[in-house]
């Protein structure tokens, strides 16, 4: 792994990604913040859920803990404030959902946690219709268009960041240990439960922070819009297809992404559900590693593939033929 | 060692359902022994060692690592007290590579102790073990026989006082058993470690170890040197034959 290419990519992009709002059309900067927002959730997905090999589908209900923590606290409160209140609190929330599920592998996990979503978003329903007598809440205060920009894209960066630095930590070793045999990383000094619900904790975090900034592009929210679960769903997919254990397959998939949705959402919503759905048996078939797993030989061997089968069905046709 | 054993075992029992893998075992070890456990299939051994390790908890019964209490921990804190381990079939990060593999015990467990100097970084435990050469291929493309010697490497890479190992001599040639057998007096006669061996190669393992424990149904039915187990009415009935006896 070559850290110091790592980050000169990491620098570059993110250069150019600042260019954006200077040069860009409204619609060009709107779709590199969904880009951005995808980047920043599905690496920080991929950085505790990829290396555990733990799927979580909670990562909506971490969006929306950050996104209703800002709304409350914009009126009061600065923007950082509300960012940092946003994936602190959603932090603390992992933690506790962690202690109750982390134990557990597999679907069990990703059924629980998609189930701890729903709860929360229910729960929060609840409490606005029975206590505050509302359905959702207009943000009145909002920051710059910039602002916003600026700060996702700084959690993008950040979330990169991060993964290169935990990828060269003994956090990272004991996560890739637990992802390949978490018994055995045990036997071998480490502490499982307490680094599961540090990386938990941590992909939160990052998730709260996102959803924080991000909910002011709404300038209505309510539970059903900031806990939708398809944003989990797409953090996922996006980590999957791009390749969950590396480093920039959540990067380049959320940027193929991005532009499908934005090209063909608002034409032809099916079809874009539909590319979403072929993208991923696709990838799970023919590219287990994702796209950033993509190189030369990986054409010349499917390549290799298809002649082989080819033949092999020219082979069965003119032993039929034959035996008729 | 202020006079305490360094692992006890007291009536530890293992209950999975209605069955009863481990029944009431009690015994202490040593700082430097080098001892076998052997019993015939399905007699509690690995169960044994799983309890022994911190793999599964003991249904009741207590266990102490010098004189510290040890029951209920989670395996880390068994591999946190010197206490290292082998698996039957060898449980290697197959991704990693095999200087990777050493590397991870020495990042957790191994870290909090020094060790002998055979044991000081990822070199002198691959020489140890005689895998110096493979040291940058990935752990999934070395043999069978290779990687069971990692599987050693990489509990030696905790720094361990005592080690536990899982039938590391199944299935190699009768020379290769030879080696490992030589390889695990090595590593107490130079590490100063305590080892505890399971074996299924009744024979290999009689010639090489002090003292035998044997386990039958679950209980210990006989504790002592290999000439006094051989000769013990309850172990040749239970398992043993007269070649056994001819063997020790």
């Amino acid at each position: 792994m070559n850290t110091k290419r790592d980050l000169l990519v990491l620098f570059a992009l993110a250069g150019w990604a600042l260019a954006v709002p200077h040069y860009g059309s409204e619609f060009a900067i709107s779709m590199a913040l969904t880009c951005l927002m995808y980047v920043a959730l599905s690496s920080s997905w991929s950085l505790f859920c990829g290396t555990t090999r733990y799927l979580s589908l909670a990562t909506s209900a971490f969006f929306g803990i950050g996104a209703y923590t800002s709304a409350l606290l914009l009126e009061s409160q600065g923007w950082w404030v509300a960012i940092a209140l946003g994936a602190l609190i959603a932090a603390a929330v992992a933690v506790v959902m962690g202690a109750a599920v982390l134990h557990l592998r597999g679907t069990y996990f990703a059924v629980l946690t998609f189930g701890m979503t729903e709860l929360i978003r229910h729960a929060i329903t609840y409490w606005e219709k029975q206590v505050t007598g509302t359905v959702g809440r207009v943000l009145v205060v909002v920051p710059e268009r910039d602002t916003v920009y600026l700060t996702v894209l700084a959690l993008a960066v950040l979330a990169i960041l991060v993964s290169i630095l935990v990828r060269r930590s003994r956090f990272g070793l004991a996560m890739q240990g637990i992802g390949a045999d978490e018994q055995r990383a045990q036997t071998l000094g480490v502490n499982t439960r307490l680094v599961k619900i540090g990386g938990f904790a941590m992909t939160a975090a990052f998730a709260g922070a996102v959803g924080a900034a991000m909910s002011v592009r709404w300038t209505y929210i309510d539970p059903a819009t900031v806990f939708n679960p398809f944003i989990g769903f797409q953090t996922v997919l996006i980590a999957l297809i791009g390749g969950v254990a590396t480093l920039w397959g959540p990067l380049i998939a959320a940027v193929v992404f991005s532009l499908l949705a934005e090209t063909l959402r608002l034409q032809l919503p099916q079809l874009y559900m539909m590319a979403l759905g072929l993208l991923l048996i696709l990838s799970v078939l023919y590219l287990p590693g994702g796209l950033a797993s993509l190189r030369r030989e990986t054409f010349t061997m499917w390549r290799d593939d298809i002649r082989g089968w080819w033949r092999e069905l020219r082979r069965d046709k003119t032993k039929k033929e034959a035996a008729a | 060692m202020n006079g305490h054993p360094l692992l006890e075992a007291r009536g530890v029992t293992v209950r999975f359902g209605g069955l009863t893998a481990v029944d009431n075992v009690s015994a202490a070890f040593a700082p430097g022994e080098l001892v076998g456990i052997i019993g015939p299939n399905g007699a509690g051994k690995t169960t044994f060692f799983n309890a022994l390790s911190g793999v599964v908890e003991p249904t009741s019964g207590e266990l102490f690592a010098g004189g510290s209490r040890l029951t209920g921990a989670k395996p880390h804190r068994f591999a946190q007290q010197g206490i290292a381990r082998t698996f039957q079939t060898p449980r290697v990060f197959a991704e990693l590579s095999v200087a990777a593999n050493i590397d991870f015990g020495l990042q957790f467990a191994g870290r909090q102790r020094s060790g002998s100097w055979l044991l000081k970084d990822e070199a002198s435990i691959l020489n140890l073990i005689g895998l110096a050469a493979q040291a940058s291929l990935p752990a999934a493309a070395i043999t069978p026989s290779q990687q069971r010697l990692l599987e050693i490497g990489m509990a030696l890479a905790t720094r361990p006082k005592l080690l536990l190992l899982d039938e590391v001599a199944a299935g190699l040639t009768e020379s290769e058993i030879e080696a490992m057998a030589q390889l695990i007096r090595r590593l107490r006669d130079d590490l100063d470690l305590t080892v505890i061996w399971i074996e299924h190669a009744v024979t290999t393992l009689l010639r090489h170890v002090e003292r035998v424990l044997v386990l039958h149904q679950g209980r210990k039915i006989a504790d002592g040197t290999p000439a006094e187990v051989v000769r013990n009415a309850e172990v040749v009935e239970a398992y043993l034959g007269d070649e056994m006896v001819e063997a020790a």
